[in-house]
């Protein structure tokens, strides 16, 4: 068989850079570049550059297993779809449709977390939800709130147009790094670019202010930074005045959040924050880059109001090169959430708690008694199992065990589920406590939609077969249902995706045929609609059309340092690893350029605890120790440890506590000691 | 056999590299020390590829070796080349080009503080313009 | 024409490594070190005028060649010496020698395609006029009380 090149859409974080895979004799053996592609423009990161080998990995899952006592079973398809069936129906018959909770994958196609969410809802189970809820929760909640959509407003490469860039809880030149060039093209032009977080990342390297907050002080800085601009007349009064409301109410709540009071909360000098009020709001066209420094906070929502907030009072919105844009982290999570994969949401947004939702995915999906109202959340499935009111999950391409807080509770419920099936690509932590596995396929060995963070749908083809008996999430979550006595009789991904373009509004124009190489940036309500790159134009999509000006006021994080645990604890993300870890960590080119757990103290600290560099130190919290490499480093200021939570055990540490309305937990913030392993 | 003119020897590594049969082998700690096996293969590759031409076959012969001191690098001490791989370098490469932009002469540098080196003189004036 | 580096564009990720393992059968070129706790600088041969590892190479693996100085792995005995007469440290050997090879015969080297920050560039005008425009602006910013 020739050589023949297949393009794909990388598997990796939200950026959506286009991944051309050369294969021969049905094997993946090279990538190549596309210079063409919108938004990569060629480029890919570490992680994207490994691919392959998550592909042709040894560890890939290759036929269903059972647990039989404590080993792991070989059994046949038939039996395994046999044995789903049967143990969540049984679950449906003895507890009722609560009972059952269902997690999709952000790391699926748009067309498999359609069909997960319109098998659970079908069958009658509100709680179906994904890790989106880990990431950006808020970010849904808070700018649907604000704005009425809860997207990036403004694509990536518009990044270019922006003449003052703030990054605030993104370390973007790690996680999302192809965006990098995005941030350079714009400083060639003359841009400013600000950088707000705890660590001097390769980000800040980017910054011509860098603002070092400490951890949790977000709005206490974006309170501030919105009280000088008013202060100063800095507002566009025009767009307050013609597309937002709540202005007043605004100014009311600010009076006591000057620079100076924000420069004690967050240790940010309030000359630089004035410096900052300044060009954000002064530029031609400012925009606002954040990401999980922002959401993963018990005040995630607030932040992202706060940051909202900014935007509206400055009329940077609506515009080329303004805007607010959150960079979500999985190549999927936008997509997982557009097609309803969320608690509180049906595919396209619509609300789980209206009435008029249910008639209508009544009639399309032509299903009676489909569920009214919000269910559970991930982490209150988690709850839920633990205290009886989960009995059986369907786990498909996650791994709550090592990506959800507090690893420990996790494991205990998941452990004491009537049944649990989870469907992955490799044995996670998640899987290890399962009943039953189920092999996928990969990326590469499948078809269909991602959406990525621009919100630019984009179709990935198949570049080889899944390795011996794995197969494609689609066809899993189809026999599956069909087993449940449902009818999910579809061919292929194309006409799931023509269901999708029937129900989703903002996916109408979206079809198949229309999917060439760029992909299409929804929403797009019909066949000749070019997308919509940009958003909320002419007016907001809330009811009246104005954008919300929602004061919200500084509240301290969960857990403060103390006498027991007098260090601040946040993690994050490395540029060669991937969340979770279960691809990066059994990839050898990325696993041996960073092979371990460290922790990340300042010289300072370090001295004084008498830790030396590269010495094993134990990390301990209210919840648990993890061992870890010591990383001497300036990039974390005095009192402030970092971990990445790529390796099992980082979320042992990590804090329990959840924004109230998001239900986000604050893995950004938690009290720690640190100390030498004697 | 294999037969050596030690005066000519480098301490070089082709001759162990391209032996087929692992007659040749080489260790490297304060010293650097080639083991030659007696060898009946017909084969001259060893030979053939030596660049200081310092080996023949000869009709008789036993296992032998030759070390090498290594030379400290000038920096972190290091013990990394030996004496006549540097005066090669030493021989061949005109005078101005064995030092680097700054004057400093590199030949007594071992490469790992070389592209130290490098890496300071590339990330000064940046990290500087970053202040 | 060797690969040039603007150190004020890297941002450290390492995807040239990765990328340059996997075109050379698992035997990187390029290597990203950190410099100063913040910056990061992609190290890999600067493909010399006046090429000493080509002048002191015995075998003719390694000859300068127009603008580039070329490897035929044919010809190399992995006796090392190159790697002691590169002034950069940025040759390694084992049964062979390693050095860039700009992915010769492609158009582009797979780290500058591949670069997410566009911080290397086989272009020396392109690098050059960035750096200088960047040096320009950083004082355009301190000078000013506020931008």
């Amino acid at each position: 068989m020739p050589r023949s090149t297949v393009s794909t859409v990388c598997p990796y974080c939200a950026v959506g850079c286009g991944l051309q895979i050369t294969t021969e004799r049905g094997v993946a053996t090279g990538i190549e570049y596309n210079p063409q592609h919108p938004v990569s423009h060629g480029a890919l990161c570490p992680k994207g550059n490994a691919s392959l080998e998550v592909i042709n990995n040894k560890d890939r899952l290759t036929f269903p297993m059972k647990k039989v006592g404590d080993i792991w079973a070989r059994i046949s398809w038939e039996e395994a779809l046999d044995l789903v069936g049967q143990r969540l129906s049984k679950a449906l018959r003895d507890w009722g449709p609560e009972s059952l909770g269902f997690l999709a994958s952000s790391k699926c196609t748009n067309e498999e977390n359609y069909l997960i969410e319109k098998l659970a809802r079908t069958i009658g189970s509100r709680n179906v939800d994904n890790c989106a809820r880990l990431c950006h929760a808020p970010s849904v909640v808070g700018l649907n709130r604000s704005l009425g959509a809860a997207g990036m407003t403004n694509p990536i490469p518009d990044l270019a147009n922006s003449r003052c860039i703030f990054i605030i809880g993104s370390n973007l030149a790690e996680n999302h790094p192809v965006i990098t060039q995005w941030i350079h093209r714009a400083k060639d032009a003359g841009a400013v670019v600000i950088v707000a977080d705890p660590r001097y990342t390769p980000t800040a390297w980017l910054a011509d202010i860098f603002l070092q907050i400490r951890p949790g002080t977000d709005v206490a800085l974006l309170n501030a930074m919105a009280r000088l601009i008013i202060d100063e007349g800095w507002i566009d009064e025009k767009f307050i005045a013609a597309r937002t409301t709540g202005y007043t109410g605004l100014v009311e709540a600010l009076k006591g959040c000057s620079a100076e009071w924000a420069e004690g909360i967050c240790g940010i000098p309030a000359q630089r924050i004035f410096q900052s009020a300044e060009a954000y709001a002064l530029s031609p066209a400012s925009s606002i880059v954040y990401s999980m420094g922002i959401t993963q906070h018990t005040t995630g929502t607030d932040n992202v109001q706060a940051l909202a907030n900014l935007a509206l009072i400055c009329g940077q919105l609506g515009r080329e090169g303004t805007g607010v844009l959150p960079l979500r982290g999985q190549n999927n999570v936008q997509g997982a959430c557009d097609m309803g994969a969320l608690a509180e949401f049906y595919p396209g947004y619509r609300p789980a708690d209206d009435p008029a939702t249910v008639e209508s995915f009544s009639m399309a999906w032509d299903a009676q008694s489909l569920p009214l109202g919000r269910g559970l959340t991930a982490p209150e499935m988690i709850d839920g199992a633990n205290d009886g009111r989960i009995k059986a999950m369907y786990i498909v391409g996650e791994d709550p065990v090592n990506s959800e807080s507090n690893s420990r509770h996790v494991k205990e419920a998941l452990s004491s589920l009537e049944f649990l099936v989870v469907q992955d690509i490799f044995m996670t932590s998640t899987s290890q406590l399962a009943d039953l596995v189920l092999p996928a396929a990969c990326w590469a060995e499948k078809e269909g939609t991602f959406t990525s963070t621009e919100r630019r749908v984009q179709w990935t083809n198949l570049a080889v077969r899944p390795p011996g008996e794995a197969r494609s999430d689609l066809w899993i979550v189809c026999e599956v249902a069909n087993r449940m006595g449902l009818n999910f009789d579809y061919a292929g991904a194309e006409e799931v995706l023509s269901e999708i373009n029937r129900t989703v509004p903002a996916y109408r124009g979206v079809t198949r045929s229309r999917l060439n190489a760029t992909g299409i940036i929804w929403p797009c309500p019909n066949q000749d609609h070019p997308g919509t790159p940009i958003l909320h134009i002419e007016a907001f999509k809330t009811m009246d059309g104005r954008g919300r000006i929602l004061p919200v006021s500084f509240r301290h994080p969960a857990e403060g340092p103390s006498d027991e645990f007098p260090f601040t604890l946040t993690t994050g993300r490395i540029a060669v690893h991937h969340n979770a870890g279960s691809m990066t960590r059994r990839s050898p080119s990325l696993a041996e350029r960073e092979p371990e757990p460290f922790a990340e103290i300042n010289p300072m600290d370090a001295r004084r605890l008498g830790i030396s560099q590269g010495e094993m130190v134990n990390v301990t919290t209210a919840r648990g120790m993890m061992e870890a490499l010591a990383r001497i480093s300036e990039r974390v200021p005095s009192g402030v440890v970092f971990m990445p939570f790529h390796f099992p055990g980082a979320n042992i540490l990590t804090s329990g506590a959840r924004d109230e309305v998001a239900g986000i937990p604050e893995f950004k913030v938690a009290a720690c000691n640190i100390a030498r392993r004697d | 056999m294999i037969s050596m003119d030690s005066s000519r020897c480098l301490g070089c590594f082709a001759c162990s590299n391209v032996c087929p049969s692992v007659k040749i082998t080489r260790e490297d700690g304060e010293q650097r020390v080639i083991r030659f096996s007696r060898c009946e293969e017909f084969c001259d590759l060893c030979v053939e590829f030596c660049p200081g031409e310092a080996l023949s076959i000869s009709p008789e012969g036993e296992d032998f070796q030759i070390s090498f001191e290594l030379i400290p690098c000038r920096a972190c001490h290091t013990p990394f080349a030996t004496r006549p791989m540097l005066r090669r370098i030493i021989e061949v490469v005109p005078e101005e080009l064995q030092k680097d932009s700054e004057g400093i002469s590199w030949v007594e540098i071992c490469p790992r503080c070389r592209r130290e080196m490098e890496r300071e003189r590339a990330a000064r004036p940046a990290v500087r313009s970053r202040m | 024409m060797p690969v040039y580096v603007d150190v004020l564009r890297c941002i450290g990720c390492k995807a040239c490594e990765v990328a340059c393992k996997r075109e050379h059968n698992g035997k990187p070129h390029i290597a990203v070190l950190p410099a100063e706790g913040r910056a990061a600088v992609p190290l890999l041969c600067h493909h010399c005028k006046d090429a000493t590892c080509a002048l002191v190479c015995y075998s003719g693996a390694l000859t300068t060649d127009g603008d580039r100085v070329s490897f035929d792995a044919a010809k190399c005995t992995g006796c090392g010496i190159c790697a002691l007469a590169c002034p950069f440290g940025v040759i390694w050997s084992d049964k062979l020698a390693h050095k860039c090879d700009l992915c010769y015969p492609a158009e582009l080297p797979s780290c500058v395609a591949t670069c997410p920050a566009q911080a290397l560039s086989t272009d020396y005008d392109v690098v050059s006029r960035r750096v200088r425009y960047k040096a320009a602006q950083a004082s355009v910013i301190e000078g000013k009380r506020s931008i």
